[in-house]
């Protein structure tokens, strides 16, 4: 049902793209004003793939679809909610979306494998990723949570290769992670990763008292929710991926200062979540999406010696093949 | 009934079994490395079989070791399917009443969607080689009950008579004439579930196997995705299906086996 209408968008959005930016290009001032004007017609039309569920951690996007942040800019954003296994680099890299939000280490890996794609704008300046473990257990270090019990991780996953090579496991059952917490409601020994700002919230309301290790406190923290594009748009229409990123700042800063409005959305788009809980997510994240780096830079902005961290640590665990250049890899618009 | 000898038959089945697919097999292959190179495909989105044949070299402990424990879960499910779907086959002939009370429930289980119930199970049986087997035994026991049954029906009617006239019993009429009529019908069932069987296990372990240690070709198709190693992908999606096919295979020989035992006077 989608693949046509896909299509014909992609086709539709090239030639609004190809439109806009001459109006951005020809015009400068006056094209904000011209696509007014003209309306809807004249806007670029781009879509977004998100590596998850509409959540908090997305919610940035959504106040600024909502608040208006791309349209003032001349960009139809079109959000398309993801899940677990969803191909997004593969989806940019092939030109099926435009932009998409990936992991820093998963964009690193991806252009090692041969796909050409860049890092804009970094929504996550901690990564969010954690263990969670019952509290009753007493652990007090996240390396105990390798000694016993049940841990259900995404192997292959960058930051489970970290761990397994800087802590011993030995005792620990290592299951797959369905994205969900039945198993962690229904077992005191079973622990999984999650993401700091969704599954301890979501245990907490079942009546669980979890206690999270963030791991990014271990030594391993890659930009997490990094938007990406192909260069190949960045090369084409550098007006565009440079207003996308300017109305995704603005879209981050409202949802940051008033969440409330974007929550009531987020609920009706995933009603899994109530508002509550999408309060107290939106209030966990704040943090590790405003730090000195960000509140000096800017929010998303991104540092080379991060990058390079994030590469020296890859190709350490082998996910990379030899060491890359980290200056293609993210371009600060 | 004819004068060859049986083992040259078997051979024979065997071999005009697996010469067509692997000559599709070299074909596929040679085509796919030809358009990979030509059209210089993104590796990362369809390898060249040249790497896959790399990946499974260097690779070869971890993948082994999957082989192995995605065997054993493709394995023990496949022996409950035999076992329970061949006697409740046997069951449903002898007794209507039993058929339409259970088979409807046996069809629900070709219906269920695996990829659904697959996380039920690892909440019921725990993580492991027990979830991965009732994993294979859900999606593959449903060929084997319906071709047990089909057939068991299948009796030539006055060969039935004629074990009436003479006052059979039940037991002999079962053992002499219905199982052994029954027993082509029910070897493809076998070969049917063979196949079946690595397909519900590889499912099963994408949400039931262990992760480490003794990581199942489900696992290692998980991690070389999210790695984008489409080359791994591809080699542990090809050894699942050379997995499948030496099941098939020894249900093959053994089914040869058993019809010449059958078949073979007194």
């Amino acid at each position: 049902m989608v693949k046509g209408g896909v299509l014909i968008g992609r086709r539709l959005s090239t030639l609004l793209i190809g439109l806009s930016v001459c109006f951005v290009a020809g015009c400068g001032k006056k094209s904000e004003a011209a696509s007014n004007d003209a309306g809807a017609a004249a806007r670029a039309q781009v879509k977004l793939a998100l590596d998850w569920v509409p959540e908090p951690e997305f919610g940035g996007f959504y106040a600024g679809r909502e608040g208006g942040a791309y349209e003032r800019r001349g960009i139809r954003i079109e959000i398309q909610g993801g899940g677990a296994g969803v191909p997004v680099l593969q989806m940019v890299a092939t030109g099926r979306a435009d932009f998409g939000t990936v992991g820093a280490d998963e964009l690193l890996t991806a252009r090692a494998r041969g796909a050409d794609l860049v890092a804009l704008f970094a929504v996550f300046q901690t990564s969010p990723q954690g263990i969670m473990v019952h509290a009753a257990r007493k652990l007090e270090k996240l390396e105990d949570a390798f000694h016993s019990g049940t841990l259900a991780l995404e192997t292959g996953k960058a930051y489970a290769a970290y761990l397994k090579k800087k802590f011993p496991w030995d005792g620990v059952e290592v299951v797959p992670y369905d994205g969900g917490v039945a198993h962690f409601l229904t077992d005191p020994s079973f622990g999984q990763q999650c993401y700091v700002t969704s599954e301890p919230l979501a245990a907490r309301k079942k009546g669980a008292d979890p206690k999270v290790f963030l791991i990014a406190d271990s030594g391993f923290n890659p930009y997490a929710t990094v938007v990406v594009t192909r260069r190949e748009l960045l090369q084409k229409q550098p007006e565009l991926a440079k207003q996308f990123v300017l109305a995704t700042r603005e879209g981050w800063r409202a949802y940051l200062d008033h969440p409330e409005v974007t929550n009531a959305l987020l609920a009706k788009l995933n009603p899994a979540l109530d508002v509550a809980t999408l309060g107290a997510a939106a209030e966990a994240q704040k943090p590790l999406i405003e730090n000195a780096d960000s509140k000096q830079f800017g929010l998303g902005s991104m540092q080379q010696s991060r990058w390079q961290t994030l590469a020296d640590q890859l190709l350490d665990l082998k996910f990379l093949d030899k060491p890359v250049s980290v200056a293609d890899s993210f371009q600060q618009l | 009934m004819t004068e060859r000898s049986p083992r040259r038959a078997a051979t024979r089945e065997l071999l005009s079994a697996a010469l067509p697919p692997a000559l599709t097999f070299v074909i596929v292959i040679a085509l796919w490395e030809s358009v990979v190179r030509v059209f210089s495909v993104p590796r990362f989105l369809v390898p060249p079989p040249s790497d896959v044949l790399t990946a499974i070299w260097t690779e070869r402990a971890p993948l082994s070791g999957a082989l192995l424990t995605t065997a054993q879960g493709a394995v023990l499910g496949f022996l409950l399917s035999a076992s329970l779907g061949t006697t409740a086959g046997l069951a449903f002939s002898l007794s209507r009443w039993l058929e339409r009370g259970l088979y409807p429930y046996a069809l629900f289980l070709q219906t269920v969607p695996i990829v659904a119930v697959a996380p039920l199970l690892v909440l019921w049986f725990g993580p492991g080689l027990r979830a991965v087997a009732v994993s294979a035994f859900i999606v593959s026991v449903f060929p084997i009950i319906a071709n047990t049954l089909a057939g068991l029906r299948s009796v030539d009617p006055r060969l039935s008579d004629l074990f009436r006239l003479y006052g059979a019993k039940l037991g002999d009429t079962v053992l002499k004439l219905r199982l052994p009529t029954a027993i082509p019908s029910m070897m493809t069932g076998l070969k049917v579930a063979s196949g079946l069987s690595v397909i519900g296990a590889i499912v099963g372990e994408f949400v039931a196997g262990f992760s480490e240690g003794n990581a199942g070709l489900g696992i290692t198709v998980l991690a070389a995705y999210r790695q984008l190693r489409t080359d791994l992908l591809f080699a542990a999606v090809l050894l699942a299906s050379l997995l499948g096919l030496s099941l098939f295979a020894l249900v093959n020989v053994l089914s040869a086996l058993l019809l010449r035992r059958l078949r073979a006077p007194g």
